[in-house]
């Protein structure tokens, strides 16, 4: 028997009034999977990142992780099983420390131990160049560091997969190529990624895998090379 | 039975006007500033002691007081709104929810005690606007109550007509949709804001002055309503003029058939302003964020 | 703990024991009213302040605890220091309970619905009259048998100290963090892994039950229990004693809260004008010092000691 996927959906669906911003989605993504989701804006991207990690709802279908299904569980859940995620519009813990951001994921943890979460939080800090900023308040960091930071506070939970909503928007070149590097750094680790952008470029160079959404329904998935030629996406894309 | 039915639905309405003049004047407020005047009951009973002391320290009439008091309460919101809430609109200023909060509270508390000393702590009665009541049959109700609700009605009226019809209207509806836009259409948001505070604090006045005949005027009598007026803007939906006058009526006329109604006559005015704060419980745990969730959803 | 802590946590625990036999009666009253504030203002602003939720209803758990505890006592003859451990898990019970009610309600909203909480509450004790007392207030046995104040002093002060060294122990654990990361960013402290919905229903249950634990030692202290303790104007003066002190700091909270009851009792021949004046305070620390009055002092005056003890260390005389 095969292994099931780290997670899927089946059926997945969301509406907002009258509009369905997911549905009936079937995806899965296998563990050490790096995997692009794109599509044009409103296609429902950012909803399927909420409704698989518990920050919205499901109207109807399913989300398994591991086989074992967890829709309807809050956020929380999901993070305490290994699901990470940054969003769209950095969301920060702004007038706390950047190494108190860094321990709430950590000890929020089953049998977390104070000392050994915070020696975690100065090895992710160390990796991701904000060591020196300890202290600061997030409030305080650039618009990059804050990026950063919320990736490092999504590696705190240890997680299996992660989902990164939009990690290019808005970033200066220099830092594009630094996130590129540490996620693919962290994908050879052995972490999963779903990535979720619109720079194609960025995309193109980190992922194998992408999966296309068009009005929330799902037009494309599969290598890379296949999507990019496959005529129903380039019809999604140029707006026909 | 039925002529008592009919008499306090009719207080109920009167009262509905009141509670509806002061709640579109927390929902203007809101719609701009993005703040709850937890001060706004205050600002009513101010309105009413304005009148009062029009009527009997100028000897104006008492119709005409009324609009008097419209006038100064109108000032008194608008210093009030330049010596504490300009803060609100500085870009680098964190936690204006918080900020919103906790200076109207501190202000109703400072106007509340500081009423008792200006115009201690006995009820005060300014004379009626017409004495003796109107008799239809089984119905009586006073003139001064007819004049309260009429009147009240006719400001609501003004005011649709100036939120809808008016240059200056329209630039208020302008900034409350869209700060930034409106700016570069050329309006001033940060007047528009200054004039959304004097605007809510004359309609609250114009309440308190208008009801002063009937119910006398204490420096505790914004209490009942502040709260109520948040039930109303709740109920009605915020921003939505029309709403909170229906609401407001509605909300009077259930709370006079509520005591009307109670079978246990003593307990029944005690419990009527429980009442209405009930129902916004209520609405509150339905409608967590009241009508106007996506607004709150904007602020901060 | 640094030096200078260590150093005034001393100086104040000796003044504290001491403070009985420097003053008179009526001021050692004074004193044991203003650490009843003081419980109620530090645990407003546990949940105002490091939580997020403010809470304009917190007066309606010191009347819960105190009119649990009194009911008790008059009605099935309680003894009363079951009866305050009583009025302790009623309020936190009850606050949990409005704690979970407005799980989905933030800011202004909360602010309101803890508001009209409070006023229900109030309606019914003036009007539930024959097992409260009504406006008239209900009468409640003594706790002490003594000719003075002396061992309320001492019970207060053990309470005051246990309540807010605990508090402070909490907010520095890791429920603390929870908390102040459930204030500055649900939605963030959620995808953290942050159990929100037990957190935010803990602060409430921990807050009100503080506060409840306050009105239970009110209650006997003063003998006779009002609706008057839910009224707004008292939560007023509990938030203007919290924004002075510094709504973030809990020692500088209790600060404000005794300073403020002994301004209240020395502007007594002003009559109402205290009120006024508090009014005023709040709005003028609130419009011009938004971090309180006594906790920055406090931490300026400790860095002006520390910079004169550096100097006086290194003896040089610039």
């Amino acid at each position: 028997m095969a292994m099931p996927a780290l997670i899927e959906t089946r059926g997945l669906s969301k509406h907002f009034g009258g509009i369905f911003a997911v549905d009936r989605l079937d995806f899965a993504v296998n563990a050490g999977e790096l995997v692009g989701l794109i599509g044009p804006n409103g296609s429902g991207k950012t909803t399927t990142i909420n409704l698989l990690t518990g920050h919205l709802k499901i109207d109807a279908g399913q989300v398994r992780l591991r086989g074992e299904r967890v829709d309807g569980a809050a956020a929380s859940v999901f993070a305490a099983r290994g699901v990470g995620r940054t969003f769209q519009i950095t969301q920060l813990f702004s007038r706390m420390s950047v190494i108190e951001n860094m321990l709430v994921p950590g000890l929020a943890r089953a049998h977390a131990e104070k000392r050994v979460v915070l020696g975690e939080a100065r090895k992710h800090l160390e990796f991701l160049g904000l060591a020196s900023l300890e202290t600061l308040q997030a409030k305080n960091l650039s618009g990059g560091q804050q990026k950063l930071l919320e990736l490092g506070r999504a590696l705190m939970l240890k997680p299996e997969i992660l989902f990164l909503d939009e990690p290019f928007a808005g970033v200066n070149p220099y830092l594009r190529d630094e996130i590129i590097g540490f996620v693919k750094t962290l994908h050879e680790a052995g972490r999963t990624f779903v990535i979720v952008d619109h720079d194609l470029d960025a995309i193109q160079r980190l992922v194998h895998r992408l999966v296309v959404m068009s009005r929330g329904k799902k037009i494309a998935d599969g290598p890379l090379a296949e999507v990019r030629t496959n005529p129903a996406v380039i019809t999604a894309y140029s707006g026909v | 039975m039925l002529d008592y039915f009919l008499i306090q639905s009719a207080n109920g309405i009167v009262i509905g006007v009141i509670y509806a003049l002061i709640a579109t004047g927390l929902t203007i407020i809101f719609a701009l500033l993005k703040i709850v005047n937890f001060a706004h009951g205050e600002l009513y009973m101010m309105g009413g002691y304005f009148g009062y002391y029009v009527i009997t320290l100028a000897g104006v009439p008492p119709l005409p007081a009324v609009v008097a008091a419209m006038a100064i309460s109108f000032a008194f919101a608008v210093a009030i709104e330049r010596g504490l809430l300009t803060p609100l609109y500085s870009p680098g200023m964190e936690r204006k929810s918080d900020y919103g909060i906790l200076i109207t509270f501190g202000l109703a508390v400072f106007l509340r005690n500081i009423a008792i000393i200006i115009f201690g702590p006995f009820p005060l009665r300014p004379p009626s606007f017409f004495d003796g009541d109107l008799v239809l049959g089984g119905l009586i109700i006073s003139y001064d109550r007819l004049v309260a609700a009429g009147g009240g009605l006719l400001i609501l009226v003004l005011l649709i007509f100036f939120l809808n019809r008016t240059v200056w209207g329209q630039a208020l509806n302008a900034v409350s949709q869209s700060r930034e836009s409106a700016s570069i259409v050329g309006i001033n948001s940060e007047r528009m804001y200054m004039f959304a505070f004097g605007l809510g604090g004359a309609l609250a006045g114009g309440a308190g002055a208008l009801v002063a005949p009937i119910y006398s005027l204490s420096p505790s009598m914004g209490l009942v309503p502040d709260t109520q007026a948040f039930v109303i803007v709740i109920l009605g939906g915020l921003g939505s003029v029309s709403g909170s006058i229906i609401a407001g009526i509605l909300l009077g006329l259930s709370e006079n058939l509520f005591i009307a109604f109670l079978p246990d006559p003593n307990r029944g005015p005690s419990y009527a302003n429980a009442f209405g704060l009930f129902i916004m419980m209520l609405v509150l745990l339905f409608r967590p964020t009241g009508i106007f969730g996506r607004h709150h959803a904007a602020m901060e | 703990m640094r030096a200078p802590d260590i150093l005034l946590s001393l100086l104040l625990a000796g003044l504290a024991a001491a403070f009985p036999f420097l003053v008179n009666a009526y001021w050692l009253h004074v004193m044991i009213i203003g650490m009843i504030y003081a419980i109620i203002a530090a645990s407003w602003s546990l949940l105002a302040g490091f939580a997020g939720q403010f809470s304009f209803g917190h007066v309606a758990f010191v009347a819960i605890g105190g009119y649990t505890a009194g009911i008790l006592a008059v009605s099935l003859h309680v003894p009363l220091p079951l009866g305050m451990l009583a009025g302790i898990v009623a309020a936190a019970l009850i606050g949990a309970g409005v704690g979970w009610t407005c799980l989905r309600m933030s800011g202004p909203y909360l602010a309101i619905f803890t508001m009209a909480f409070s006023e229900v509450l109030r309606i019914t004790i003036v009007t539930e009259n024959e097992i409260t007392g009504g406006p008239g207030g209900l009468n409640v046995p003594q706790l002490f048998h003594a000719q003075t104040d002396l061992p309320y002093y001492y019970l207060i002060l053990a309470l005051l100290v246990v309540s807010v060294v605990g508090m402070m122990l909490v907010l520095a654990s890791r429920w603390g963090l929870f908390f102040r990361a459930i204030r500055e960013n649900e939605q963030a402290a959620a995808a953290a892994g942050v159990k929100v919905t037990r957190f935010r229903i803990l602060a409430c249950a921990i807050a009100s039950g503080v506060a409840g634990l306050a009105g239970g030692f009110y209650a006997p202290y003063i003998g006779i229990l009002t609706p008057d303790v839910a009224s707004q104007d008292q939560m007023g003066l509990v938030v203007a004693m919290a924004i002075v002190g510094g709504v973030e700091t809990l020692p500088g909270v209790v600060a404000g809260a005794i300073a403020v009851e002994f301004m209240v009792e020395a502007l007594r021949s002003y009559g109402q004008w205290r009120l006024v004046l508090f009014g005023l305070l709040l709005l003028l620390t609130m419009r011009f010092a938004r971090n309180g009055l006594l906790a920055p002092g406090w931490l300026a005056i400790r860095r002006l000691a520390v910079l004169q003890g550096q100097r006086l260390i290194r003896g040089t005389a610039d």
